[in-house]
């Protein structure tokens, strides 16, 4: 384990007890791009990662339940960890995430977890533009392409094509969260294999990266 | 300031303006120049390969252009505080038939703040109200809410709320 970013400057002074970051997922509808983004976060960071299912879920199928890899041997001693990771499997309509409830409301949304775990890993974008180009592709991989309609879909196929001809990842030279989201959603619903050549010339780039392992467990 | 000198151009379907859009470009106006045009579709013009269509979009670029502003909140929590209520706006108050459900919420999260965010306006106050001051069922029901009609109409009685509000909510069809 090595920490290489400052987690007292991204979220304020540690005041002695663990960080957790507490998700409640429903299992129909596993968060790929948290999973992908926990694994990344697990190599920046000492995490507890823990699954629970609630009292609302009767059963979780054993990939759900080991979806964070296995039970550290540690995790008895909390203060060892620098980010705690607690995945409950629970009948939500949304995915929502509890952190720091004191100063922070519920964050509802796959999409806004995701930016928000991202933001731990690597600062956004300096430039304005290329920010909200990464959001908006955000916005686009789960609201369209995730839970759109089969026109809605094609029209994102098409403009995931041309945004590609003109680099190699979704928002220019570098990998981003847009990347990560869009390469999770379309691996969700099964459109892989229906897209043009530079798209799948992206897709195997992202899966080079052996980023998406996680994602890819859950989708056997 | 990096933008002090950008033009930018708004083009707005005047059948379906993006008020949250609007709203935002009236916020950063001495510091960023936006000119708004009506048209055919919703866009605001980065550059060749870049242009924003949705008002989230809109919003989150201007509020980033001017960043003293503090309209995307002041840290990386709030950040992530501000795009929850931009996506509660486009997803649970935008074309809703029932808004009960996420006026509850929203009454939950108002009724010990001013502000939905931090202790200042942010982009999270400003697409919310948008989206409310689009919805004709709202102010009928805003009885039964009390924190989100103090909130609102807090809001609603102050300029640019007030003039943007009368300029382009009552176009729509």
């Amino acid at each position: 384990f090595k920490a290489t970013k400052n987690l007292d400057a991204l979220l304020g002074k540690d005041l002695g007890t663990l960080r957790d970051i507490v998700i409640n997922a429903n299992p129909a509808q596993p968060p790929l791009t948290l999973l992908v983004l926990h694994s990344l976060l697990c190599q920046h960071y000492r995490v507890l990662s823990t699954v629970h299912v609630h009292s609302s879920v009767s059963s979780v199928p054993p990939q759900l339940l080991s979806c964070l890899g296995p039970k550290h041997a540690d995790s008895y001693a909390r203060h060892m960890f620098q980010l705690g990771f607690t995945l409950i499997w629970k009948n939500v309509p949304k995915l929502e995430m509890k952190f720091s409830v004191r100063n922070m409301c519920p964050i509802e949304g796959e999409a806004n977890v995701a930016r928000f775990l991202f933001k731990l890993l690597a600062p956004y974008p300096s430039d304005p533009a290329v920010a909200t180009l990464v959001d908006s592709w955000v916005d686009t991989a789960f609201y369209q392409l995730a839970d759109g309609s089969a026109k809605e879909r094609a029209a994102v196929l098409r403009a995931l094509g041309s945004a590609l001809g003109r680099g190699p990842w979704l928002c220019g030279t570098e990998f981003s969260l847009a990347d990560i989201a869009c390469y999770c959603c379309l691996s969700q619903n099964g459109s892989m294999s229906a897209t043009a050549a530079n798209v799948q010339r992206w897709i195997k780039s992202c899966e080079n990266l052996g980023h998406f392992g996680p994602a890819k467990l859950l989708l056997k | 300031e990096e933008s002090g000198s950008m033009a930018l151009n708004l083009t707005i379907n005047s059948n379906n303006p993006p008020l949250g859009a609007l709203l935002t470009a009236e916020h950063v106006k001495d510091t960023v120049q936006v000119s708004v045009e009506e048209g055919k579709d919703n866009s605001l013009h980065i550059s060749d390969s870049v242009q924003f269509s949705d008002t989230n979009s809109i919003s989150r670029y201007l509020a980033r252009v001017a960043p003293a502003l503090g309209l995307y909140g002041a840290n990386m929590m709030e950040q992530t505080e501000v795009d929850h209520w931009l996506e509660f706006s486009a997803r649970r108050l935008c074309d809703q038939p029932d808004l009960t459900l996420a006026l509850g919420d929203l009454d939950k999260a108002l009724s010990l703040r001013t502000f939905l965010v931090g202790h200042a306006l942010t982009l999270a106050d400003l697409s919310v109200w948008a989206a409310l001051k689009d919805q004709s069922s709202w102010p009928s029901q805003s009885k039964a809410f009390p924190h989100v009609r103090r909130w609102f109409f807090f809001l609603n009685s102050q300029v640019p709320f007030s003039s943007v509000g009368s300029k382009y909510a009552s176009k729509k069809p």
